[in-house]
């Protein structure tokens, strides 16, 4: 027999609470990640929005209609109004109400309009479902005008309560903005 | 097994009995690699920490009255008008504006404090009406700051009416009162007056 080989001890380290953990936190993000809403995802630009001193109401979810003004990405100098909705099973609905809407746009969650058709879509979501909650998705940089007509589309139509999206103001912008007054 | 009539217990001893009288076995313990269990779930977790934002965009709440061009008369004296220029400066001036009463500028940092001060006035406590005028020139984010302003200084004037009772004894109710308009080429010469 040969000699006995001595035994390499190898260590263990218990795992257990790391991975309970992990799945703990993976588990957490898990359910409270969510999917961009396609009105979203179509969106051809970025919007800055203004910043004001934290709240806590947010934004709705559902039953939701978004005017947003926005300035172009490629284009600085353009800026337009783009009408999107979250309801994805009403879409179609509202734009055959429309008839400024084309065809091709019937599958999209998010439209570039005039301020005609921006008035008639709205009167087209309200009567297709009269919970819709609106909101003003305007960039900081823009001249009041195009939210004060916005609001004056918004109250030929009969939508008398709306929201301005907005941006938690932090720490340091705060200053940076008392500076600029 | 024979006799045993159905009865669970009987069978049951009986394969006990055995076992004991058997050698013990050893338990053969198993061991399973969870290596790739937890590479995957690092992976999804980093991904998922990565691309998660907890910053949703917040919402300021706007109501505005159905009638556009509605007349209601007020009393001068409980007006509080704030005037943005195309320039985006802010001016403000109490009742109605003349040589002896000219809007005065005011930096958006102090209008809290005004607008607190104003509002808590004795003689048109709780009566006060906000108006802002704003240029369609003006800037849009400044016109939040304006709003979100006059939002943070409800709270203390809130606060400072509702510890008075009135005569039924119930807490006073706030009654904010506010309202936006354009800045007409009037407002405008009554300003460009007041630089001279």
């Amino acid at each position: 027999m040969p000699k006995i080989k001595k035994k390499r001890m190898g260590f263990v380290i218990d795992l257990t609470p790391l991975v309970d953990i992990t799945f703990l936190l993976l588990t957490f993000l898990m359910f409270t990640a969510k999917f961009k809403s396609e009105a979203e995802a179509e969106k051809q630009f970025t919007i800055r929005r203004p910043t004001v001193s934290p709240d806590t109401t947010k934004l709705p979810e559902r039953d939701l209609a978004i005017i947003n003004i926005a300035i172009d990405d490629k284009v600085p100098t353009d800026t337009s109004y783009y009408y999107g909705l979250t309801n994805t099973k009403d879409i179609q609905q509202i734009y055959q109400l429309v008839p400024e809407v084309p065809a091709e746009f019937y599958n999209k969650a998010l439209i570039k309009v005039d301020t005609v058709m921006l008035g008639k879509l709205i009167r087209a979501t309200l009567s297709v479902r009269s919970s819709t909650r609106f909101a003003i998705d305007a960039d900081r940089r823009i001249r009041f005008k195009w939210v004060e007509d916005a609001m004056n589309i918004l109250r030929r139509n009969r939508a008398f309560v709306f929201n301005f999206v907005t941006d938690k103001r932090r720490g340091g912008e705060e200053e940076k903005s008392m500076e600029k007054k | 097994m024979a006799g045993g009539g159905g009865a669970l217990e009987i069978p049951e001893r009986q394969k006990r009995g055995k076992i004991v009288r058997r050698k013990k076995k050893k338990r053969i313990g198993f061991r399973i690699d969870l290596t790739p269990l937890v590479d995957i779930t690092f992976l999804l977790l980093t991904f998922f920490m990565f691309t998660t934002t907890m910053l949703k965009p917040q919402i300021m709440e706007m109501r505005i009255p159905p009638e556009m061009y509605a007349k209601v008369e007020v009393r001068a004296s409980e007006l509080l008008t704030l005037m943005l220029t195309p320039e985006n400066k802010l001016y403000w001036y109490k009742g109605i504006a003349d040589q002896n009463n000219p809007p005065q500028e005011i930096s958006i940092s102090k209008l809290r404090a005004l607008a607190i001060e104003k509002n808590l006035e004795p003689t048109v406590k709780n009566r006060l009406i906000t108006v802002l005028k704003i240029s369609p020139e003006a800037n849009y984010a400044r016109v939040v700051e304006i709003l979100d302003e006059l939002n943070q200084a409800e709270i203390p004037i809130t606060e400072a009416i509702t510890k008075e009772v009135d005569e039924k004894g119930e807490p006073v109710k706030r009654q904010r009162k506010f309202t936006i308009a354009p800045l007409t080429e009037e407002d405008l010469k009554l300003l460009q007056g007041e630089g001279k």
